[in-house]
């Protein structure tokens, strides 16, 4: 997807509206790399982990529980939209074919559970890869297009075959059951706060994982494809190997975040997974910022805590459907780095206009853009 | 790649985020603190709070019938502290079941406006699901733990039933709803007002059953529980020697017209077709059938009970009277008029102006939900526990009500399947009328048959009047 | 297993959803040619053309040809009305981010009409045209008027519109624009008005569609919005280029499906068909390196 000139500098990974502010401020000039970012990365993450299970409601509980989880598929997407420059129209049948694998091996052996994560990761990246496979050498167009129409195969296979219930056979469904048993969690994960626990830990992992990969030789690959391909080509640059290792990578992490799916949800069902849904994620995606990692997780933020809210708050849930579809639309013409680019400048912005009303001087500064 | 209208877009941008962030504080902030206040008829939940306001206003124009029946202090408005009650219903693009809640919410409205029950104001806290199971797991816990309800009425969900059995039990929570998973129908700690996909499917090759038919052809949407579904009419029809064809179609249809003619086609001329699909799937695959002159090509078409709408009859027109059998299992508000359903109607007219759908069978089974479960809170002595509150529901029986067949009971057994006595419509120039009164669903269907022996007693049957 | 006679059968359903499909990517391969957009929101603005069309007529007591009319002049000016605001902002775009664009006016179009018409108290809708209840038998099968102008107008509007490009001022403007929009405009050519033109006509055929698929499918926001894919999967083997390919495809399409219906081991497959179709055209064209690695038409 062709933007602004300048590449995303590294991973603004500002996790509060103030570090944000300030990571705004640094702007333009490169940070230097020093240990106090990752130590206040650190902090905040163990006081998620600590705090979130003690001052939320089990129902927010959950709600946060989806967002890390979700993380994990918009940080999938947003790698391959963001750095590499291919848009997928189907993460959300990825998402749901990992779910399923994890299931039937959930059902089907006593495996422990981060073996199931990781054996479900791997089938969903050999199956998703499978599916990328010739879609590669297309262009960016059609490659969204064939991984619609995938999607929408998947969905079809999927509601055919159904979700695996604890019954025998390769599908593991039992259409006449009446007693469905629920997918088991972790013995050290099952109760809610500490699944949201778990879920958390594993999402820092997956993007720990995607973090050693834009910076290592992957990461400069994909930058290089996405300026221009053909003249990575010319560079020597493999692309199909980088393009067809972006999406084994995000189809890996999909996997991985439909294992916990299948443990967050309990109980499984066709009902649950949509053709739509590979649509909401992109429009997320787009409005998160597929640019930044910190990105991925407003993605899911606004995927599914704004779902917990409204349905709290008795909204129907179609006002959120069309808030995406405003989103995007606001993204592609304006704002094409998301809100994580976009909410500090609005803010400084605001302050600005704050500050301006309130009668003092202000150095007007438009910023590039 | 220059942008259009950048400052304006922007502005909505910053007000929008600070939205964003407002509402994730507040409810990080309303969530812990809600737990410790029982919050009274605040907007704990939003629905509740909607068809408050509006009985406000409805207070003083009465309609043709007094409401003041569904209480026992006409005029005066309960006071006591709040009686909490919960619900979990599905409400998303294609299946909005909200209809039943605001029925319920109705129901409570009147009867907190007209004494309470025991003085006491009965709330209704209602979630909604978009069929996500996390989503409903959580949706019980918020109820029980944060809005404290100490019972659950009125669960009109697509999977509640399967994904919350577990908890209820473990709390010793006996729920009432009208639900569609199986576990709705073959668990100890839920009993629903609605006959189900399953039984009111028996009821509907039951009927065409009786036409002796050559054979008989069972479609249903290719949703989960489809085989449990299935395995009644199957019973049926074997108990009979009649051979029966099941077949699932997805949903949503995309060629109803190839649908109705492969249906035809494998019935046969003597055959008998029969339908399990939500009102708007119904509707297409008879509507085909009627475009492509199919409803005479089989001796007779039977649907399950979402068809038994005058909608349905009015869509299709005349070629279809005497020749679609649709199972009912509530009366028809539109040719019974007793007391009772005036009082339904009254109800629905002053308080629920949030029932979108009107008259018709989601607001029917509110209604029903609102009424044994007030019933029930009314024989409560002491105070409102989750305890006392749920061994009141379980020990519902004997009520008789106008709007289905026969007395509705709750009871301490391993299954309930308390509407299992239905009858049979059938469209008649744009309106649903009476084919056949009354019937018990036959004990061939083996969970029929397990839950007469446990219930003990033979369906009596209080035919409708009117 | 299935016979000769259900084949036949099956040949009239097939081939009036063939027909919608056809002029719906007729529709669609005409605006990309034009602006380099893929127009995914196609299947919800019929949508939301039929649902006004139902509302017109079934609740506000209008005639069902003039609702129909305003369901498909609804779909013209809400085409056209995105064009003119989004068409110049993103002009310069990639057309990967010109479709996805439309994916919002998809998704805003979904909300507001399940916000504007709900499904609570198992309300169901449906739209049919007065066509439907006039009948004629060719040979053992019945077949509807609604049938015929389904296939005749997908056959009329490729024919029609294949002539408009080939002979007409503006068509050849349009085509020529596929090729290079900003030589185009520099040979005098009034590229917003072609453009106008081309958005108009893809939404007035949206409209049509949306009717017809409400009849022939059902009057339901989420299906109807849905159906675009088996459009876009006729317009992929056509290589989002030829219209006559493109509803050659729509009609293999609506027939394999529909005479896969009776055949039980696949019927519940059958909805498959759009997405191993185009899968199966692309893995074939691309090994005949026809589609070119890298950017199209930026």
């Amino acid at each position: 997807m062709k933007t602004e000139a300048s590449a995303p500098a590294a991973e603004t990974a500002a996790t509060s509206q103030g570090s944000a502010l300030a990571a705004a401020r640094a702007g333009r000039r490169l940070e230097p790399r020093s240990m106090v970012r990752p130590a206040v990365i650190a902090a905040l993450l163990a006081c998620v982990l600590l705090f979130v299970p003690s001052i939320f409601s089990l129902y927010y509980v959950d709600a946060w529980t989806q967002v890390a989880i979700y993380s994990i598929v918009t940080l999938g997407l947003g790698l391959l939209v963001g750095r590499v420059g291919m848009v997928s129209l189907g993460q959300g049948a990825v998402l749901a074919m990992g779910a399923w694998v994890s299931a039937r091996l959930l059902f089907a052996t006593g495996l422990p559970f981060p073996l199931v994560l990781l054996a479900g990761g791997l089938i969903t990246m050999v199956l998703g890869t499978l599916v990328g496979l010739p879609a590669l050498r297309m262009s960016g167009l059609y490659l969204a297009l064939i991984t619609l129409m995938l999607a929408g195969a998947i969905t079809v296979v999927l509601q055919n075959i159904n979700f695996p219930n604890g019954g025998h056979g390769f599908t593991g469904y039992n259409a006449s059951t009446v007693h469905i048993p629920p997918i088991r969690r972790p013995a050290i994960a099952a109760s809610d706060p500490a699944f949201f626990r778990y879920s958390v830990v594993v999402a820092i992992l997956m993007f720990l994982l995607v973090l050693v990969h834009l910076r290592g030789r992957p990461g400069r690959a994909w930058a290089a494809i996405r300026q221009s391909e053909a003249a990575s080509l010319a560079g020597g640059i493999n692309t199909t190997l980088f393009k067809l290792w972006a999406f084994a990578l995000a189809s890996f992490i999909t996997g991985i975040a439909g294992g916990l799916v299948a443990g967050s949800f309990r109980y499984l069902n066709s009902l649950t997974f949509s053709t739509a849904d590979s649509i909401t994620l992109l429009a997320v995606v787009l409005m998160g910022g597929a640019y930044s990692m910190t990105g991925a997780i407003v993605a899911a933020f606004l995927l599914k805590f704004l779902q917990a809210l409204l349905n709290d708050w008795g909204v129907s849930p179609d006002w959120l459907t069309i808030l995406f579809g405003i989103g995007v639309l606001q993204v592609l013409t304006t704002a094409p780095r998301g809100i994580v680019e976009q909410m500090p400048k609005d803010l400084a912005r605001l302050g600005r206009l704050i500050r301006g009303l309130l009668g003092r001087p202000t150095t007007t500064r438009e910023s590039a853009e | 790649m220059r942008l259009i209208y950048p400052h304006v877009l922007r502005l909505r941008t910053v007000i929008a985020l600070a939205a964003v962030i407002g509402a994730a504080l507040l409810a990080g902030c309303g969530s812990s603190s809600s737990t410790t206040s029982a919050a009274p008829g605040s907007g704990g939940s939003s629905s509740a709070s909607a068809t408050t306001a509006s009985s406000g206003g409805g207070g003083s124009s009465g309609g043709s019938t007094d409401t003041s029946k569904c209480g026992t202090k006409p005029g005066v408005k309960a006071t006591g502290t709040p009686i909490n009650i919960g619900t979990i219903d599905t409400k998303q693009p294609g299946t909005d079941f909200s209809d039943g809640p605001n029925m319920i919410t109705a129901y409570y409205n009147c009867v907190n406006a007209n004494g309470g029950v025991n003085g006491h104001p009965v709330h209704l806290f209602v979630q909604y699901d978009q069929t996500q199971p996390a989503q409903i797991a959580a949706a019980a816990k918020q109820l029980i733990q944060t809005d404290h309800v100490v019972g659950i009425v009125g669960v009109f969900d697509l999977l509640e039933c399967t994904i919350d059995q577990g908890y209820w039990k473990q709390l010793g929570i006996y729920e009432m709803g009208a639900g569609i998973a199986p576990e709705c129908w073959s668990t100890p700690n839920s009993a629903a007002v609605n006959m189900g996909p399953r039984y009111s499917s028996d009821g509907a090759v039951q009927y065409g059953l009786t036409q002796h038919p050559a054979k008989i052809v069972f479609v249903q949407s290719n949703v989960p529980g489809t085989g449990y579904i299935a395995a009644g009419p199957k019973a049926l029809a074997d108990a009979q020697h009649v051979p029966i064809t099941e077949l699932t179609e997805n949903v949503p249809i995309n060629d109803a017209n190839s649908v109705a003619l492969d249906l035809v086609n494998k019935a046969g001329s003597n055959g008998w077709v029969v339908l399990n699909f939500t009102p708007p799937e119904a509707l297409v695959i008879l509507q085909a059938a009627q475009k492509l002159g199919l409803e005479d090509r089989v001796k007779g078409w039977g649907c399950s009970t979402p068809c038994n709408t005058d909608f349905l009859a009015s869509s299709l027109g005349a070629r279809w009277n005497h020749k679609l059998f649709v199972n009912a299992e509530l009366t028809s508000p539109d040719d019974h008029n007793g007391p009772e359903m005036q009082l339904y109607k009254a109800i629905l007219k002053q308080y629920g102006s949030a029932v979108a759908g009107g008259l018709g069978s989601f607001s029917e089974m509110g209604y029903l939900l609102g009424k044994f479960s007030v019933d029930a809170l009314e024989k409560v002595k002491g105070p409102y526990t989750m305890q006392s509150v749920n061994a009141a529901f379980k020990n519902i029986k004997d009520e008789k009500t106008e709007l289905i067949c026969q007395p509705w009971v709750y009871g301490n057994y391993p299954l309930h399947i308390p509407n299992n006595s239905d009858f049979t419509t059938t469209p008649d120039n744009g309106k649903m009328v009476t084919a056949q009164g009354c019937t018990p669903i036959s004990a061939a269907d083996p969970q029929i048959a397990q839950y007469r022996s446990a219930a003990g007693s033979a369906p009596s049957t209080n035919p409708p009047t009117g | 297993m299935p016979s000769t006679t259900d084949l036949e059968q099956f040949l009239v359903t097939g081939l009036s959803l063939g027909g919608v499909y056809a002029l719906s990517g007729v529709g669609m391969v005409v605006l990309y040619r034009a602006t380099g957009v893929l127009y995914l929101a196609f299947g919800a603005v019929g949508a939301m053309g039929a649902l006004i069309a139902w509302q017109l007529s079934h609740q506000d007591g209008w005639n069902i040809w003039l609702s129909f009319a305003v369901a498909i002049l609804f779909g013209g000016v809400i085409t056209l009305v995105y064009g003119i605001i989004f068409g110049p902002a993103l002009a310069g775009r990639d057309p990967l981010v010109k479709a996805t664009a439309t994916l919002g006016l998809l998704l805003i179009l979904l909300g507001v009409m399940d916000l504007l018409w709900p499904s609570s108290g198992g309300a169901s809708r449906s739209l049919t045209m007065p066509t439907d209840n006039n009948t004629f038998q060719v040979g053992q099968i019945s077949v509807t008027y609604t049938n015929v102008i389904a296939l005749a107008l997908g056959l009329v509007i490729t024919v029609v519109t294949a002539a408009f490009l080939r002979f007409t001022k503006l068509g050849t403007a349009m085509r020529a624009m596929a090729n290079d929009r900003e030589i185009t405009a520099a040979l005098g050519v009034p590229v917003r008005r072609v453009e106008a033109a081309a958005w108009f006509g893809c939404g007035v055929l949206s409209g049509v569609a949306g009717v017809l698929l409400a009849d022939l499918v059902a009057l339901d926001s989420t299906s109807l919005t849905f159906l675009v894919i088996s459009t876009l999967a006729a317009t992929l083997v056509g290589r989002l280029r030829s219209i006559v390919v493109t509803f050659v495809a729509a009609l293999v399409i609506g027939l394999i499906t529909a005479e896969l219906t009776p055949v039980s081991s696949l019927s519940n497959y059958r909805d498959m068909t759009p997405f191993v179709v185009a899968a199966i055209a692309l893995l074939v064209l691309n090994r005949r390196r026809v589609i070119m690695v890298g950017r199209q038409g930026v």
